[in-house]
């Protein structure tokens, strides 16, 4: 390794240690993005010894935005586009709290078929979501075929999105007091025969994907999670449940309608990168569950509460959680009385798998490390807000 | 499981969809249909109508220039700003209305939500590529002329699987 002495002028390229011999131990610092194809905007610096990895110290903060601050700035219902943009995949899942938030404070009714429309659109949202960074996970671990199906099929979910909220992505769907507008007429029926579809269609994903040895040799035993480490570490999501906890918001604390619905929480006992991705498809089946029946039961009536054009909050402050797609979401807020926030705090659960992530890289192969970050469903643009 | 017989399931499980139609939409030739025309907002119920969220339309005999579909986007994307029309309208005695910048616009239709007048709705119309940054300005006259989008495709799902057909 001496003989590469001519690298260690370049910033990120360091070799340092000696051996017992005298000679390099080889200790390489590497930077894995921030415009790393696999990292997204987001820095891994690694340290290794030949192909282990002795240490990763994740450095998050490049899109930065200062989401919070803005918040402070805008009133409650011009907040709503912005707050949507970190994780634009999810885009209900991120807005659920806030809503729930705003209507506690500022003490908004909300009728109840809006509630069930809510329930709804998060889970096809959830959907949307776990195929998206499905296909990403696919492709970095070298399966083309497992990035174009999820795409595919999301478009079927996309497509109901879009009869419901008029956009795509970012639906800016949800508003204290309700939704935006009712679901069309010919919605329920066209809603039932996608997500009947897509439901046969994940079947099809286990054959190509999961129970694929190349898949399988990738993942399995790969950053393995342990159920003490996934509470300590402050895991949350599909993480902390692929490690054998039991814990979602859904059940745990039910917002809106959860609790009149029928669904199982999944959790599995392996807790490597294997379980960590079998556990969201497993989610899926449940989230559709979940959509048909909220399309069975809801009711007909109104669906949003007649508001001023500036709603204004009482003096007080509100915590609110979902289970998004993630993990838990949580927001803070705080109001002074006036048309705007006084603040507001957003937790969400890409940052909390930072220190996850930084101890399971610790003592992994470095060829391992695309399979373990992505398993992690660790987003950039949201870790930093 | 063993490594051959994986393999070989996975094979067979790709292959069975040479036999099935195409999922892709070939855009420009095919396009979506979408429910409704367009968004919509009804201030006297207070709630809007399921519609896409594409270019806006302004109804100029109904737009009173009250300024409030700009204000609402002020700290949203600060896309709408009012400009001086020439034609004099009775309801609309400062003669301003809205000139909306879709290279600012995200398309979020708070603004529709915003006017009491029934003035200003979404349409079916997404596709506003320019060759410049001020062909993506549409001023109130622009604006107030129906898009000629005609979509008629969607998505089929049948025993052969899913498809766009129209």
């Amino acid at each position: 390794m001496s003989g590469m002495g001519s690298a260690e002028g370049i910033p990120g390229f360091q070799i340092e240690g000696k051996g017992e011999d005298g000679m390099d131990r080889g200790i390489l610092t590497l930077s894995v993005g921030p415009q790393h194809p696999g990292s997204g905007h987001f820095r891994l610096v690694v340290k290794v010894d030949g192909d282990i990895i002795v240490e990763a110290l994740p450095d998050p903060g490049y899109v930065h935005r200062g989401e919070e601050k803005m918040c402070e700035y805008r009133n409650y219902i011009q907040n709503i586009p912005h707050l949507e943009r970190p994780m634009i995949a999810d885009s209900c899942g991120i807005l659920y709290p806030y809503v729930l938030a705003v209507e506690e404070i500022a003490n908004i009714p909300v009728p109840e078929r809006a509630k069930y429309i809510r329930v709804m659109m998060a889970e096809i949202n959830r959907c949307i979501f776990e195929l998206y960074w499905l296909g990403i996970y696919g492709i970095f671990l070298g399966h083309s075929t497992m990035f174009m199906w999820p795409m595919a099929d999301r478009e079927l979910l996309i497509d109901l999105a879009e009869m419901a909220s008029g956009a795509r992505v970012t639906h800016a769907y949800f508003v204290p007091g309700g939704v935006r507008n009712d679901i069309p007429d010919a919605f329920p029926e066209k809603a039932r025969r996608h997500l009947l579809y897509f439901r046969n269609r994940l079947k099809e994903y286990r054959d190509i994907f999961y129970d694929n040895p190349l898949f399988q040799a990738r993942t399995v035993g790969v950053g393995v999670l342990s159920r003490e480490d996934a509470i300590n570490l402050g895991a949350t999501g599909p993480v902390l449940r692929a490690s054998g906890v039991d814990h979602d918001i859904r059940k745990v604390e039910p917002y809106d309608v959860y609790d009149e619905l029928d669904f199982d929480v999944v959790t599995m006992k392996e807790g490597d990168s294997f379980a960590r991705a079998y556990v969201p498809w497993l989610e899926m089946y449940e989230s559709v569950e979940i959509a048909l029946q909220a399309l069975e039961k809801m009711p007909s009536g109104p669906v949003r509460t007649k508001l001023g054009p500036n709603p204004k909050g009482a003096v007080g402050e509100a915590f609110k959680r979902v289970e998004a797609a993630r993990g838990e979401l949580a927001y803070y807020l705080v109001s002074d009385g006036n048309p705007r926030p006084y603040r507001v705090k957003l937790s969400v659960p890409s940052f909390r798998e930072i220190p996850v992530m930084a101890h399971l890289l610790r003592g992994a192969k470095l060829a391992d490390m695309p399979s373990i970050y992505w398993s992690m469903n660790y987003w950039p643009v949201e870790a930093d807000r | 499981m063993g490594s051959v017989s994986g393999m070989l399931k996975t094979l067979a499980s790709g292959s069975k969809h040479l036999a099935i139609k195409r999922f892709t939409l070939r855009y420009p030739e095919q396009k979506l249909r979408f429910v409704g025309d367009g968004y919509q907002f009804d201030p006297k119920e207070g709630v809007g109508i399921a519609g896409y969220r594409g270019r806006h339309i302004l109804y100029h005999d109904k737009c009173t220039g009250c300024q409030l579909c700009s204000i609402a986007c002020e700290g949203i994307a600060e896309a709408i700003s009012m400009v001086k029309v020439d034609k004099q309208y009775k309801q609309n005695k400062k003669g301003i209305m809205p000139q909306i910048d879709y290279g600012k616009c995200v398309f979020c239709g708070l603004c529709v939500d915003a006017c009491p007048f029934y003035a200003l709705f979404m349409t079916d119309d997404y596709e506003l590529a320019a060759y410049t940054k001020e062909h993506l300005i549409y001023t109130p006259d622009q604006l107030a002329v129906k898009p000629k989008y005609q979509g008629t495709y969607e998505i089929k799902v049948d025993e052969l699987g899913a498809y766009h057909d129209e």
